[in-house]
């Protein structure tokens, strides 16, 4: 029963809450609104439960910040006089702290009506726009000029539409699809001639169904695409990865079928391991759009077959410099140091929350970025071998929606990552953003684990694009299902059905199950706070049957929804030469090679200062990389812990040794410049990380992503060779893809003509398993006086990397892949033995970089003194000098060993050279270049991202 | 011998509970996951365990301030169940969320339920904060963990961690002998200095007591170094036992020597 309130008392009571001691120029007050309840209750919760009176104070119904100009002039009078400014998400917008606020105020027995929460901003003096900008995001959150009459959102269910389609001109049909159902004419007339064979018009939500399955983000229209590369006809990319994968199934458990790939582990385990790219909502708004792809990088790890636990993520972002001037962005983009700032705070915020250890991740910076920057979230976990793959569900088996609720967030966002990005992308598609509840994500979790091991799950499936429309689709498609969406869970009244079967509102799984299992199910849900509701029956129809109530609002063959999309025929242009992409990251290094000393010196201060080599140190401090502890190595370790390592390796099993290693490689310019060796360059990048740690690359499994712009001839002749690039990788080290994603709309359009491509990026992500975690090598340096040396063939060749500014483009280096495999095999076996003291690859910054790192977390200097360097200098070839230590090459390894006697009898059989040793003045010099200390170079190191993250 | 039963308690956002079930299981003790909602509707109790934990993690979103709403829950409905426990002289320890949930029900450092007198507030950073930190063991009224010196490194993990109370109140726990471990600089001396203290708590307070010593609190998390690979440096530097597994070894061994 809802208490009465009498007529003059407020609906609302507002408190508000702020620190008694204040820190700088803003003064930050919270602000509780509470709706149903007395003032005695609200001053109750404000005591008990809001305000902790030892450091807050608080008021009830006034205003609590002291600066004058309330209520008058516009946010940016206020930002420039001074004055108080309210932020709080928009109605409808889901504020994850309001369910907690709801259950304190009902443990000291308070019954709300409905609570929110924000933020309430005083300026203590003038100050710049860029405030604004820092504390909010229009896309979610607005700005509070008067007090809400209530907080809960009314309305009444929106009805079906039957929409006029068989007759439509073609002109109409494309109409219709610009800005919604992004299909080409094509695939429209295809559904026109359904529906005229059918004699009758579909209702809108069979549209958005039809559109959402037909999208390129869930049919990898073009992976599927008959190609025509050069006028030659080739395999669909998706099934040349495939057939080569599966040469190579030794270990494979599952792969291509299930949200993530999985592969066998130890003792009947398996693990999985999933990425995924969240660019468009991120590109509008960073926080939420990268907590959601956390969010769903680890439901996808959840939902593979029976359940899977989430062991850690490994986080990569692509983004424009920080200090990219403002000028240079095109309309309707973020500045990108706040997506920078808003990512960062999106893992700490998410993934901290959750409980996974993010303890892999890697930051790449180019221009173009600026409109569509990546975020890709790789996840992985692990799961009984035994309960690996999805059940196939029976007749009769039911579908039960468990976790949150069901809201207008989140649609079209499927179709919506298909499609290009304009300036009209923050306008039109605002609904496709929302915030994470990560406490919502991690009990849904602990709710299938528990339910999974009492063997009560058929099989688990992710919401995520295209909500319950493509989750219960696919999981439906041999026996067809009836859905009865009048019982989801809604968030708020007023959503059309189209709307709930489409949301991609956080935080949702499916379960499949038998009814018997059903009572226990729900027990388990509900000792965990876990809302369950039964919304679909496998009912043998082959049909998609959709109820609102009483009234059909759906009904599609299956065989139609998920066979009906014709497959694409797509010509592709092979690139000729060379692409050189532009980049404005290496501007202002040294014009010329260096001859003085110092010249060198600034070099390389320039360099492991530039954006992607400097120390993300300040970064990985606020994500937590201990939890669940499992990792057997830390992102940095060394004596002061701030030397980073390749990879990380999880001990999942806290009594066994066994060892789960991850590491990825990517590099958006050398995929630009060239997309095939681009792409192996990638992925000897990945395996090097990954071994110079103790992987095993025998054992170990591959994901690929590809994040390319809009495939029209020429992208998808590039595409094609990285697509080719994938393949012979895996030919040359005998080990398959087995999970992937692409995302093929990397293209942002101004109205003023403007064209971004962001550049074509693959990422290869490898995890595998080793017998025993202590058969593993951290890279800072251990010893002094200990031999350094160079295993591998590094390239002479530069890339465009940090230093090719006044060269132009001289090609990407190409990794021998005979070689390579090899080297591989010849390390793994050195770390094993134990006698490798530390090691680290050799890739972005160069050999240099990657000895200099490995000084930082010893605490000790080295001395290179090759006769190689020796040899150039004496002929004067100051550029092969520069190359040799600077040249971004892949697929080889900097390694510590007591002494070259030891070093030969590791490496006999592959190329390998003594760079120098290690010595207990900590400088890092070069014989006849320079000498430095090391504490100098580290603190350009460090700089940047210290001063953009404390 | 008889078993030590801990009861490793749950809430919506607990998330370092499978590590503290491996630490008390490897101390010798019997552990057992309990939801929060088991023992609000009776189906289990705490009169069946000898060691009450609360694990780190965000418990309900760390929504409102870090702790508080589970605080609350365990205030208003168990309230009976926590004052029975300790009548029969249970031991209680709270890790990082653990240790902001006691603090927020008084538990913390007086033992009185529902009366706060001290806080853990936001870090003095402005965020979450994970790094290695030294720890020093005082001499203090915990009654299992009575050697003191410097003990080590710990994992810290927390965004409001900062150990907070008037000077009144500081000096009277000090006094009382409720501080049991501080943050110190690479000297082991106690310091304000970040990142070695890495919050800004009060006189370098990383762990409090109750003054009847048996309830234990601390930001910093003993369960992620019970074994040698949990630690980041283990491959440069030789670790005799792990620094954080003694104190679940001495409250297991505790309960033990007292109950024979």
């Amino acid at each position: 029963m809802l208490r009465r309130v009498k007529k003059d008392e407020k609906m609302i009571q507002t408190v508000r809450v702020k620190n008694i001691k204040r820190k700088g120029d803003i003064e930050v007050a919270k602000v509780y609104r509470l709706e149903g309840i007395s003032e005695g209750d609200a001053r109750r919760l404000a005591e008990k439960v809001f305000c902790e009176s030892l450091i807050q104070t608080y008021t009830l119904n006034e205003p609590i910040l002291n600066v004058h100009l309330r209520g008058e002039g516009n946010a940016a009078t206020k930002l420039h006089l001074g004055g108080v400014i309210e932020i709080a998400y928009k109605p409808g917008v889901m504020n994850p702290e309001v369910a907690s606020i709801m259950k304190a105020s009902e443990d000291l027995g308070i019954k709300l009506v409905a609570a929110d929460s924000s933020h309430e901003y005083g300026f203590l003096k003038p100050l710049s726009k860029d405030v604004l900008r820092d504390l909010f995001n229009p896309m979610v959150e607005y700005i509070v000029t008067e007090e809400p009459k209530t907080l809960l959102i009314k309305g009444t269910p929106g009805k079906t539409k039957i929409i006029r389609f068989r007759r439509m001109s073609d002109s109409e049909l494309l109409e219709l699809s610009k800005d919604k159902l992004f299909l080409n004419l094509e695939e429209m007339k295809v559904i026109q001639n359904y529906f005229q064979k059918i004699k009758r018009d579909p209702t809108d939500l069979e549209l958005e169904t039809l559109a959402q399955t037909w999208s390129e983000h869930c049919a990898h229209k073009t992976f599927k695409a008959k190609l025509v590369v050069d006028g030659k006809v080739k395999e669909p990319l998706f099934t040349r990865i495939k057939k080569e994968a599966l040469k190579y199934n030794k270990n494979i458990v599952s792969a291509f079928v299930d949200n993530a790939g999985a592969m066998d582990f130890y003792d009947g385990w398996a693990i999985n391991g999933k990425a995924e790219t969240h660019n468009a909502p991120s590109a509008i708004e960073p926080y939420g759009g990268t907590m959601t792809g956390s969010g769903g990088g680890f439901r996808d790890v959840v939902a593979t077959g029976q359940g899977a636990k989430v062991l850690m993520s490994a986080d990569i972002f692509c983004l424009a410099p920080p200090d990219l001037p403002i000028d240079k962005l095109p309309t309707g983009t973020l500045p990108p140091d706040y997506i920078l700032k808003r990512v960062v705070a999106a893992i700490r915020d998410y993934d901290n929350r959750v409980g996974i250890p993010t303890n892999n991740g890697s930051f790449h910076f180019h221009e173009d970025f600026r409109a569509k920057p990546i975020v890709l979230i790789g996840a992985y976990g692990m799961l009984p071998k035994a309960k690996a793959k999805k059940g196939e569900p029976e007749i009769g088996d039911i579908g039960v929606v468990i976790g949150g609720r069901t809201g207008r967030d989140g649609i079209h966002g499927a179709t919506f990552s298909s499609g290009e990005m304009s300036e009209r992308t923050m306008e039109v598609n605002a609904t496709a953003v929302q915030i994470g509840n990560a406490i919502e994500e991690k009990r849904v979790f602990d709710a299938i684990l528990k339910a999974r091991d009492q063997d009560l799950i058929r099989a688990v499936q992710d919401l995520g694009a295209g909500g319950f429309s493509s989750a219960i689709g696919e999981m439906g498609v041999k026996l067809g299902v009836t859905i009865h969406l009048e019982k989801a869970p809604v968030k708020y009244q007023g959503l059309a059905p189209w709307e709930i079967f489409l949301s991609e509102s956080q935080e949702r799984m499916l379960i499949i199950l038998h009814p018997k299992n059903l009572k226990r199910f729900y027990q388990i849900c509900k000792k965990y706070n876990v809302e369950a509701t039964e919304i679909a029956r496998f009912d043998g129809s082959k049909r998609l049957q959709v109820f609102y109530g009483k009234e059909k609002v759906g009904g599609l063959e299956m065989k139609f929804l998920y066979g009906g999309l014709p497959q694409r025929v797509m010509k592709a242009i092979h690139p000729r030469g060379v692409h050189s992409a532009t980049s404005g990251v290496t501007e202002g290094l040294p014009r010329g090679e260096p001859k003085k000393e110092n010249e060198w010196i600034e070099l390389l201060e320039k360099t492991l200062s530039s954006g992607d080599v400097n120390s993300k140190e300040p970064i990985l401090r606020q994500y937590d990389h201990t939890v669940q502890g499992t990792n057997a190595l830390s992102p940095f370790a060394g004596v002061g812990m701030d030397g980073p390592n390749d990879a990380a390796v999880i001990r999942p099993l806290p009594d066994k040794p066994y060892g789960m290693v991850v590491s990825h490689g990517l590099n958006p310019k050398l995929t630009s410049a060239d997309p095939y060796w681009g792409t192996i360059w990638s992925g000897a990048e990945a395996i090097s990380n990954y071994v110079a740690v103790g992987g095993d690359y025998k054992n170990a499994s591959l994901i690929n992503n590809y994040i390319w712009p809009f495939p029209d001839e020429e992208w998808l002749g590039r595409l094609d060779a990285a697509v080719d690039g994938v393949v012979d990788f895996m030919k040359a080290l005998k080990i398959p893809v087995i999970s992937g994603k692409d995302s093929l709309s990397a293209t942002y359009r101004g109205s003023d003509g403007t064209v971004i491509y962001s550049p074509p990026t693959v990422c290869i992500s490898i995890f595998g398993k080793i017998p025993d975690v202590k058969k593993t090598v951290s890279s800072d340096f251990k010893k002094v006086g200990s031999t350094i040396f160079l295993v591998g063939r590094n390239i002479h060749l530069r890339g465009e990397g940090k230093v090719a500014t006044k060269l132009h483009l001289e090609g990407v280096p190409r990794v021998d892949l005979k070689l390579l495999p090899k080297v591989l095999d010849v390390m793994h076996k050195a770390i094993v033995s134990g006698k490798v003291l530390s090691c680290h690859d050799v890739s972005e910054g160069g050999l240099i970089t990657s000895v200099f790192e490995m000084c930082v977390g010893g605490n000790v200097g080295a001395k290179i003194f090759t006769s190689e360097v020796k040899e150039m200098l004496q002929k004067n070839h100051t550029s092969e000098v520069y190359d040799f230590l600077f040249a971004e090459t892949a697929g080889c390894f900097i390694v510590e060993v007591e002494n070259e006697t030891v070093a030969k009898r590791l490496f006999a059989g592959v190329p390998f050279k003594i760079l120098g040793k290690t010595t207990e003045e900590e400088k890092l010099s070069v014989d006849g270049l320079f000498s430095i200390d090391v504490a100098l170079l580290q603190k350009a190191w460090s700089k940047p991202m210290k001063e953009i993250f404390s | 011998m008889r078993q030590v039963r801990v009861c490793i308690l749950q809430s919506d956002g607990t998330n370092c509970d499978n590590e503290l079930f491996y630490a008390f299981k490897k101390a010798g003790g019997i552990p057992q996951f309990v939801h929060v909602n088991e023992l609000r509707d009776k189906s289990k109790s705490l009169k069946d365990f000898d060691i009450l934990a609360l694990p780190g993690g965000f418990s309900y979103g760390d929504d409102v301030t870090s702790g508080k709403i589970w605080a609350i829950e365990l205030i208003s409905f168990l309230r009976k169940e926590i004052e029975d426990f300790r009548k029969k002289e249970g031991l209680i320890i709270g890790i990082c969320n653990g240790f902001q949930v006691l603090v927020r029900t008084g538990l913390l450092p007086f033992g009185e339920l529902g009366v706060m007198d001290t806080t853990l507030a936001p870090n003095d950073s402005g965020h979450f904060e994970c790094r290695w930190i030294k720890l020093k063991l005082e001499k203090s009224k915990c009654v299992f963990l009575q050697e003191s010196g410097p003990v080590g490194y710990f994992s810290v993990n927390h965004g409001e961690g900062k150990f907070f109370a008037n000077n009144e109140t500081i000096k009277t726990m000090e006094q009382s002998g409720l501080v049991v471990f501080r943050y110190v600089d690479a000297n082991g001396n106690p310091t304000q200095k970040y990142p070695d203290n890495p919050n800004g708590s009060l006189n370098a307070i990383a762990g409090v007591s109750d003054p009847t010593g048996r309830i234990l609190g601390l930001m910093p998390h003993p369960e992620k170094f019970v074994d040698t690979t949990q630690y980041p440096n283990w491959r440069r530097e030789s670790i005799d036992k792990p620094h954080g597994l003694f104190i679940f070894e001495d409250m297991v061994n505790y309960v033990k020597e007292e109950k024979v």
